[in-house]
């Protein structure tokens, strides 16, 4: 008994301490420009008469409608433009934390820029969390691309056309790749009721309830029935999932029958063969996954069943010479840059599969055979360019285009130039012209 | 009172000095020859293998299907022998084992071949009794000073560590979530070590450890590409940076120590490096691919 009462006057202490200091940082934050009783942001609105309108909105941020237009904005000085207290990009910060969890999967770069009024409207809007606009339309203002495939396909997901939210996180996902909500299959279960038997049917009775879902279907639509992706591997379209899968009854249905290269070989044996007959073969092709490293076995979005764009494969495991495009693409020092290289289309210059020859290069030469697809060396230059014409830095060597220009960009320098200036790029050989 | 302050600070010296004085040290080397042709004058083309120990250069001539021998006395080298072995038909790695053979891989047939220390084909390595998956596809092997043979199996992601016959002894998995796995190595204490590519990252497992562990963080900020590791015999680690054309040495600890050379056509610069070697006297020999060369360099102690 004693005890009981010693515990409840503690937790009144602590109550107590808490009270007072809450009640201090209100009194200072009051006191903070030493208003007059009751003035705050009426203050304000006499001059900020036009305001008032806005706040009739249906949906008015808190610290506004409690007046406390000094929770951003400072009334006298400020080093800001709209005389915020602080930059601009942090300025919600200062109440909305954590908006971001630490070491999130995915991040929206609005979000991660600070530039949250791109969304929202710091003082009141007539939809619901201040939004400037609503529904999808605030989203496909930015999302161009997404906002006019969900125009066009001809078959069209509902939750998409209602809301992105349906399915997306609009700040971050802690867990989770493209700021989803929730993991593929869980996040389509919650519509597509999977004991249907419907459903089975539909899947030759594969149990795909615990496969991913958008391994076949676009979740943003498609031109194809049941939303499945434009480019179908033909087994998928024709239902004939046991030509590469164990069968649907057995113990374990999705196992592949085969690994890796194997598994294609059944029907893409031609090609595996001679894929395999050259001096160098992509090493991803010798792995468990093979074929499946670059392409996907259902269905996708990208022509040949990439998993993505030639420069987003590439560059799962080339990000080095990913970040060399991307900065020769960006350096204003390179308005005629390389086609290939501009473009990211890295199989323009080299063999994704295999070659004969050094960094799976599509030809012989990197130079003569390969940049010679668009231009004309022979006319490029008087400067004497070809297989007979010996590299003075190197007998082993001719004198060919990559001698002064790098085939995947340089990154900062012009003209995609193995050296900084012309200069230096002379002086390799000529050395007699350098200036000492 | 300010004897034990003086004692303290002297302590502090003493311990941190040496640290902030050698740790951010750089490699030093400088360049002694490089090799253009064999003896009959007849160009490199893309090498991508070179072994080496106190006397003789072994090097894969890949793209001219053909091994170079070379004898390196006193930083003076014979002509380059030419070897052609008709069962190895595209070179891109080898290694001598403590005998003096030599093993080569294979890049179209990916086999290990063994030839004797003269360059005769005396048959291909054969691993035997390997457990299932019994499915392998060799990228990369390394021999250890007792001969055992570690292949690089980036089909079922393992180390396979065998015998000098070729007879499985056992085998180490791949970590989990690596990247690419290019190259393999055993350092001089036998700790088995591990190249990631994509990540720039080294793992190492102690000798008969059965997983392997990070040794460094990825590296990314460090180097582009790194496709081939070998260590020297006080244990210090070097990264072939083929992307960024250079040499990338790190120490036992994962602790980054310097570079060594830089993209280039000049002799004592590289492109598109392929494999190196270095020997007990601190000669390093590095497979210039793009420059269709090898060039030599040594470690200055």
């Amino acid at each position: 008994m004693k005890l009981n009462l010693m515990r409840m006057r503690l937790a009144l202490m602590s109550l107590l301490i808490m009270s007072v200091f809450m009640i201090s940082a209100q009194a200072s934050d009051d006191l903070k420009f030493r208003l007059k009783p009751g003035a705050k942001g009426e203050l304000c609105l006499k001059c900020h008469e036009p305001f008032k309108e806005k706040l009739k909105a249906a949906f008015v941020h808190t610290p506004v409608k409690n007046g406390e237009c000094s929770g951003c904005h400072n009334p006298h000085t400020s080093a800001q433009g709209k005389l915020l207290d602080t930059v601009s990009t942090r300025i919600c910060d200062s109440c909305h934390k954590n908006m971001v969890p630490d070491n999130a999967r995915s991040m929206h770069k609005l979000v991660v820029e600070g530039n949250c009024v791109q969304c929202h409207d710091p003082h009141a809007s007539g939809n619901k969390a201040v939004l400037v606009k609503g529904g999808n339309e605030l989203c496909l203002d930015c999302h161009k691309d997404t906002a006019e495939k969900i125009k066009a396909v001809r078959f069209k997901h509902k939750p998409v056309n209602e809301n992105c939210m349906n399915c997306h996180n609009p700040h971050a996902s802690e867990k989770l790749g493209f700021l989803l909500k929730e993991d593929v299959p869980a996040l389509c279960v919650k519509c597509h009721k999977t004991d249907n038997p419907a459903f089975g049917r539909q899947h030759m009775n594969y149990p795909v309830a615990v496969s991913r879902c958008n391994s076949c279907h676009d979740s943003h639509g498609s031109n194809r029935p049941v939303i499945i992706f434009e480019d179908v591997h033909a087994p998928v379209a024709e239902k004939k999932c046991s030509q590469c899968h164990e069968e649907a009854g057995s113990q374990s249905p999705l196992a592949t029958k085969k690994k890796g290269v194997e598994l294609c070989s059944g029907c893409h044996k031609d090609m595996i063969d001679v894929t395999f007959s050259k001096n160098r073969v992509h090493s991803p092709l010798l792995d468990k996954d093979g074929c499946l490293n670059c392409h996907n076995a259902h269905a996708a979005r990208q022509k040949k069943l990439l998993t993505g764009t030639v420069l987003y494969v590439c560059g799962k495991c080339h990000s080095d010479t990913v970040e060399l495009q991307h900065a020769s693409k960006i350096n204003p020092k390179n308005p005629g840059l390389c086609k290939p290289v501009k473009d990211g289309d890295c199989v323009s210059c080299h063999s994704p599969h295999s070659s004969d020859y050094m960094l799976l290069a599509e030809k012989p030469s990197m130079s003569f055979d390969i940049c010679n697809k668009c231009h004309d060396w022979k006319t490029h230059s008087t400067h004497p360019v070809g297989e007979k014409i010996i590299d003075p830095r190197n007998k082993n060597l001719s004198v060919d285009c990559i001698s002064c220009h790098r085939a995947c960009g340089t990154g900062n320098k012009p003209a995609m130039s193995q050296f900084e200036t012309v200069t230096e790029t002379c002086i390799q050989c000529h050395k007699e012209l350098e200036r000492r | 009172m300010r004897g034990a302050l003086i004692n303290i600070f002297l302590t502090a010296a003493v311990l941190f000095f040496p640290v902030s004085a050698f740790s951010a040290g750089t490699v030093k080397y400088m360049h002694v020859l490089t090799i253009y042709s064999d003896e009959k004058d007849m160009g490199l083309k893309n090498p991508e293998g070179v072994a080496c120990n106190e006397e003789r250069i072994i090097v894969a001539d890949t793209a001219n299907q053909r091994f170079l021998q070379f004898k390196l006395e006193d930083r003076t080298l014979t002509a380059g022998a030419e070897i052609i072995v008709p069962q190895v038909t595209y070179p891109v790695l080898v290694k001598f084992n403590a005998k003096g053979e030599i093993f080569a891989l294979d890049g179209k047939q990916r086999r290990i071949a063994r030839l004797s220390p003269e360059g005769s084909f005396t048959g291909y390595l054969e691993p035997s009794g390997i457990p299932s998956p019994a499915s392998y596809a060799i990228k990369s092997f390394e021999i250890d000073k007792d001969n055992n043979i570690y292949v690089l199996d980036i089909y079922s992601g393992r180390v396979i560590v065998l015998n000098p016959d070729g007879a499985y002894r056992a085998h180490v998995n791949f970590p989990a979530g690596y990247g690419f796995i290019s190259d393999v190595t055993v350092d001089f204490k036998g700790n088995i070590l591990l190249l990631d590519s994509v990540k720039s990252m080294v793992y190492t497992a102690a000798k008969g450890a059965d997983v392997f562990s990070p040794l460094t963080e990825g590296m990314k900020e460090q180097m582009r590409f790194p496709t081939s590791l070998t260590t020297d015999d006080r244990g210090r680690i070097y990264l072939v940076d083929r992307n960024g054309s250079r040499i990338m040495v790190i120490g036992q600890d994962g602790s980054f120590l310097g570079q060594m050379s830089e993209l280039g056509w000049k002799e004592g610069l590289l492109n598109y490096p392929s494999q190196m070697c270095v020997n007990s006297k601190g000669e390093v020999v590095v497979a210039d691919t793009n420059n269709s060369r090898v060039q030599i360099f040594k470690l200055i102690k």
